[in-house]
């Protein structure tokens, strides 16, 4: 009964276990900051990367999937599956609406997918990613007041879920980076801007007279068709989250796109025969392509099942079309069915491979934890070594000695991972609120008060050496010191920015606390708070109480 | 004879160097008795007062040291542990009291120690009021919730013999109990331990002051580690 008694005496007694606690509230805040905003950064990575492509993908590059609308109905008609969309993807040039500066227009290497926005919608949220939209009431109350989205005419929403112009003639909806008019300013919205910096309507893109696509067909064999140019009209800009995709993406109508790289529907012609005009005789018709189909799976369903019932229905259809002798082109029996984190694994696997070394690197902070809570420890003991004497005198258990100083080691890790949680969530919480904080030059007043406190520091250094307190003195003379420090940096603090929305992409840092990170993290404390208290726990419980009696 | 040691020795080893502190001592002490040791300082008194209680251990060649009949070097780790902790009561001349527990707390100690927490809560108010008691009976009523450093020293080692009665043991030892008070306290605090050993306490204690020794029934002498 004893025990529990000391351990609560000597923690709320001394100064010492407030500062091994402090010392596990900084380490167990540390690290839970730190893998948090990385965690909150690899899933707005993650979830930016999964834009537009669904749960699966199918794709096979060049010649695509003939018969695609069969096998998406295929697709559909599976129990893991939701809905899924034809894609076809290339590379294209596109002359921009605007010039180099030297007469000649700016031309751009782009990323082409050819989308139905319709089904692409109900894949992956198309219309969510298009940028010129009507905001929504609670986002509108959000923006700033010369944000452009604000404005009618801005609101694009029916022709870039449309992927056509008001007349009907089909449009481009481009990565929102690719126009260098876009300024993306420091809330991670835009502004579409003229030359002189200033808003300008004329500059935003479907508002301008369109762009020039140039696709070119490649042949199953490598060999290259005759390039095919076409003119659209820009309907909207697209915004997913990735600066790699906003920067090189252009949809555009799956139709357009099909025609211009040959992947339509065409007559197949005899290579010998011809008909009654003399022209070559068609036995056939080749279907339209898709090299890419996107599936998003049942609500419950894993990205990993939806795949697997997927390459096994994709096998089917390949095989039902090969036995089918009236169909003149066969389903490619190979085609790469991975899920979206299979796809992505270029994008996502370096951020999480980040994580974890920071998780590893940060995790040495548990050993300092530990050498901190044993150095500690070892001084309590030495403190306690005649207390320990006296309870062994009176008939304390060398086991009863060693639970008291684990239980203070324990309780130590308790209280201290506990207020490191409340200290990270704090801290993440409000990381933004801080870091815009730090965004901006002090306040007037903070400086006032900064300089008034050092004033009262070096009054109180005076006091304490006129009263020849030496501890007074050093004491107010390092504080003193700490707050010019501080005062110093607030005067010329101008403010900056850490996270540069502009630079880093996402607009807002990662403010979601990673609870199973914090889980851990507050066992790891209080686990080497127990090992860093063990060693001289033992110690103590091994001490002779005689020995223990007589030390000085 | 409720307590004796036969020709105990004991020899502390300070690195290489070994330092023979008992050589061939023997005491006997019978049930109710007031035995005093006494010796000049480093005659021994203290290491043998030690090994009486169990806080310390002789050497293997020694004699045993006997209590009630049992062999204290027989003792397993829990049965010395309830011999410090019930059959003897320890007071020593700095009172080693824990300064983070309140005098009532400090006196409590020993039956804390031997409490379980179940027991703990079934006896706590009858222990408290024992404890209360005799810190009354030792002018410390108005005491019991300050800690050790608000307290004279006279005060303080009066609250160890509290501590050392509280278990009820059948021996005091008492180590040099006023050796750190001025005549005045020292003397109120020897007639605190006559009274107890009116009431039939037995009782060892180790002084070298013969004045202390002279209220003792029994003198017990103790030369270079030698009884003589």
């Amino acid at each position: 009964m004893y025990a529990p008694l000391l351990t609560n005496r000597y923690l709320t007694s001394r100064i010492i276990p407030l500062i091994a606690a402090g010392a596990v509230t900084l380490c167990v805040a540390l690290v839970i900051v730190v893998v948090s905003v990385m965690t909150g950064f690899l899933d707005m990575v993650r979830g930016s990367g999964k834009t537009l492509i669904g749960d699966v993908v199918v794709s096979r590059s060049i010649s695509g999937i003939p018969y695609y609308e069969e096998f998406i109905r295929d697709v559909e008609a599976l129990p893991q599956a939701e809905a899924a969309s034809p894609i076809v993807e290339t590379f294209g040039l596109m002359q921009m609406p605007y010039g180099t500066g030297d007469g000649g227009s700016q031309i751009e290497t782009v990323q082409v997918w050819g989308i139905d926005p319709a089904s692409l919608d109900r894949v992956a949220d198309y219309h969510s990613k298009l940028y010129w939209t009507k905001p929504s009431p609670e986002l509108a109350k959000t923006l700033a007041p010369d944000d452009p989205r604000l404005d009618p005419m801005y609101q694009r929403d029916a022709e870039g879920l449309a992927l056509k112009t008001r007349d009907g003639q089909p449009g481009l909806v481009l990565g929102i980076e690719i126009s260098p008019f876009n300024r993306r300013t420091a809330d991670g919205t835009y502004r579409t801007e003229g030359d002189f910096g200033t808003q300008d309507a004329g500059h935003f893109m479907p508002n301008t007279s369109g762009a020039t696509l140039t696709l070119v067909p490649v042949s199953d064999r490598g060999s290259l068709g005759g390039e095919k140019k076409r003119r659209f009209a820009i309907v909207n800009e697209l915004q997913s989250g990735v600066y790699q995709i906003d920067a090189q993406r252009v949809l555009a109508p799956l139709d357009v796109v099909q025609e211009m790289l040959r992947l339509d529907k065409a007559p197949i012609v005899s290579p010998t025969e011809v008909d009654d005009n003399g022209r070559p005789k068609v036995i056939g018709e080749s279907p339209a392509r898709a090299t890419t189909i996107v599936i998003k799976a049942k609500p419950g369903v894993s990205a990993i099942a939806l795949r697997d019932a997927v390459e096994v229905a994709y096998k089917d259809f390949a095989l039902r079309v090969a036995a089918d002798p009236s169909r003149k082109v066969k389903v490619p029996l190979r085609a790469i069915v991975a899920t979206w984190e299979e796809r992505l694994a270029d994008l996502i696997g370096p951020v999480e491979k980040e994580r974890e070394l920071m998780r590893t690197l940060f995790s040495i902070v548990y050993v300092v934890c530990a050498a901190l809570v044993l150095a500690i420890f070892w001084a309590i003991v030495q403190e306690k070594t005649r207390d320990i004497g006296i309870l062994r005198a009176v008939g304390a258990s060398r086991k009863g000695v060693l639970w008291i100083f684990l239980r203070y080691g324990m309780m130590i890790g308790v209280v201290g991972s506990a207020l490191g949680v409340l200290l990270a969530w704090a801290i993440i919480s409000r990381i933004n609120d801080i870091h815009a904080m730090l965004g901006t030059p002090a306040a007037l007043w903070l400086k006032i008060l900064a300089w008034s406190a050092v004033a009262g520091a070096v009054a109180m250094t005076v006091r304490g050496a006129r009263r020849a307190s030496a501890l007074q003195t050093v004491l107010w003379l390092f504080g003193t010191l700490g707050l010019a420090g501080v005062a110093t940096a607030l005067l010329f603090h101008r403010g900056f920015l850490i996270w540069d929305p502009s630079v880093y992409y996402f607009s807002r840092i990662p403010s979601e606390m990673d609870w199973v990170t914090a889980g851990t993290t507050v066992i790891g404390g209080i686990i080497f708070s127990i090992v860093g208290a063990s060693i001289p726990a033992a110690h103590a419980a091994d001490t002779d109480p005689v020995q223990s009696l007589r030390y000085e | 004879m409720l307590l004796a040691a036969e020709h105990v020795k004991k020899t502390y080893h300070l690195g290489r160097v070994s330092v023979p502190v008992l050589r061939d001592a023997s005491i006997s002490v019978r049930e109710g008795e007031w035995v005093t040791i006494v010796g000049s300082s480093g005659s021994g008194k203290s290491t043998l007062l030690h090994l009486l209680g169990g806080l310390d251990r002789a050497d293997k060649e020694s004699g045993p040291v006997l209590f009630a009949g049992e062999d204290l070097r027989k003792f397993d780790a829990r049965r010395e542990n309830r011999y410090r902790n019930h059959d003897v009561g320890f007071v020593f001349q700095f009172y080693h009291l824990l300064p983070e527990l309140t005098v009532l707390e400090n006196a409590m100690l020993p039956a804390l120690v031997g409490l379980s927490r179940w027991r703990w809560y079934s006896t706590r108010s009858a222990l408290r009021a024992r404890a209360a008691e005799l810190l009354a009976t030792c002018g410390l009523s108005h005491r019991l919730e300050h800690r050790p450093a608000e307290l004279s020293g006279g005060e303080r080692q009066r609250v160890a013999i509290t501590r050392a009665l509280i278990n009820k043991p059948r021996v005091l030892l008492a180590d040099e109990p006023t050796g750190n008070l001025d005549i005045h306290t020292g003397s109120g605090i020897l007639d605190l331990l006559a009274e107890r050993h009116r009431e039939g306490l037995t009782t060892v204690m180790v002084t070298h002051d013969a004045a202390v020794a002279a209220r003792a029934q029994r003198q017990v002498r103790i030369v270079d580690g030698c009884v003589v």
